[in-house]
């Protein structure tokens, strides 16, 4: 036996995917997470949607049941050890559960990211029985005025409910907010309000301009200055609820998360609702198709992809155009 | 003693990785670590892991037993195991 035995730490910045990748993704055999975006289908009509879902916004060509299955077969055959359920609104999908008891049952660690609106006690109790790792629940806002304002169509006192349903079924709760001119002097209370309803982490960053953000930007963008302060507020928090709930906020900008992106991609597959694989969520580059190609197929590519020069220079424009973030659901095939 | 119920294992070409998902932090493993890990998750307590290591490396000056514990520490210290 030659060599330590080492567990070598994680280093900054983090990925996307969430928070520290130790291991270069073109070093290991398959992604690490997944995140899926389930359906297109939404309850709410989020101003700030980067998907652009809401109701009646099901892709024509959203995957059908055996589509789903054969990839998550393919997914848990592959260890994957973390997914992510989205949207849209995953619970409205028909075969949620089903999708989620599938995961569990094969010993997948599973986030579900969700609106809070279909937090029933008795959907939250079965979530805690198939053994979901978290549900995420986005609560841009801490009162009703700016929540509802927001999340268009939804209703703050129903995602309250079930966030205290979770908290009542033992559901490791996550909270994720977007901030935007009118809710970020609500940043404070809305992290206080996270951890008084049980929440064990807090996720929070820059509200990107794409998808419906680019209609609604005049009614949604924030100032640096208001974001100096935000961040302030949040490292501010950060130290007031160390070790008893995890605040987390990317200080970065796009551009220079995806600069570093670019050389070291985190080991993250994005899954749309038709099973096209993208890059990452914040570029417009589609890597693949789990319709057509397997898992590996698309990894190999996945890892030839990010090195396209197209993919650097869409990267290099955006430092000089902002702008182009709103191009993000013109797909282009690498 | 096994993987913390959040810690997720799988093995690699140059090992292996851990990967804390509540953390979301992912820690890579050499191929020593990835042999203790495996072990650990055989359901193999430290001693055991200890006396299967020492027996495939041919253990004679006791390196073995001194990595194989250090490593065992820090996976305790960082909460990706329990006992």
């Amino acid at each position: 036996m030659t060599g330590q035995a080492t567990l070598s730490p994680p280093e900054p910045p983090p990925a996307a995917a969430g928070e520290s990748i130790a291991a270069e993704s073109s070093d290991l055999g398959a992604p690490l997470y997944v995140a899926w975006q389930v359906t297109n289908e939404c309850n709410l009509a989020c101003l700030h949607c980067i998907e652009e879902s809401g109701p009646g916004k099901a892709f024509r060509d959203e995957l059908d049941e055996e589509q789903i299955f054969s990839i998550l077969e393919q997914f848990m055959d592959h260890q994957i050890p973390y997914l992510s359920f989205s949207g849209g609104e995953p619970m409205v999908h028909p075969l949620f559960f089903k999708m989620v008891e599938y995961v569990c049952s094969r010993d997948g660690e599973l986030k579900i990211e969700t609106n809070g609106h279909f937090l029933t006690p008795d959907n939250c109790a079965r979530l805690k029985a198939l053994g979901v790792k978290a549900v995420q629940v986005s609560l841009d806002g801490a009162t009703r005025p700016t929540f509802n304002r927001m999340r268009v169509r939804g209703e703050f006192n129903v995602a309250i409910d079930g966030v205290r349903n979770l908290h009542a079924a033992g559901v490791p709760i996550e909270i994720n907010y977007s901030p935007t001119c009118f809710n970020v002097h609500e940043i404070g209370t809305a992290i206080d309000l996270a951890h008084e309803l049980g929440a064990y982490s807090f996720y929070t960053g820059r509200t990107m301009y794409t998808g419906n953000a680019v209609k609604a930007w005049h009614k949604l963008a924030l100032t640096e200055e208001q974001y100096v302060e935000f961040f302030a507020t949040l490292h501010r928090k950060t130290e007031e609820y160390r070790g008893r709930m995890r605040v987390h906020f990317h200080e970065m900008g796009l551009l220079e998360e995806l600069r570093y992106r670019v050389q070291h991609p985190a080991a993250l597959l994005i899954v749309l609702p038709n099973g096209l694989v993208k890059l990452i969520n914040a570029l417009p580059f589609i890597c693949g198709d789990l319709r057509r190609q397997s898992l590996m197929d698309i990894w190999a590519n996945f890892q030839r992809a990010w090195k396209d020069p197209r993919v650097a220079q869409f990267i290099d424009d955006l430092a000089t155009d902002p702008g182009k973030t709103s191009t993000l659901h013109q797909w282009v095939y690498v | 003693m096994r993987l913390s119920k959040y810690v997720k294992f799988r093995e690699e070409k140059f090992g292996g990785v851990l990967f804390e998902t509540r953390s979301e932090k992912v820690f890579t493993l050499n191929a020593v670590a990835t042999a203790v890990v495996r072990e650990i998750n055989s359901g193999c307590d430290e001693d055991e892991v200890v006396k299967h290591l020492k027996e495939r490396y041919e253990d004679r000056d006791g390196v073995v037993e001194r990595e194989a514990r250090a490593f065992v520490a820090d996976l305790r210290e960082k909460g990706l195991v329990q006992d």
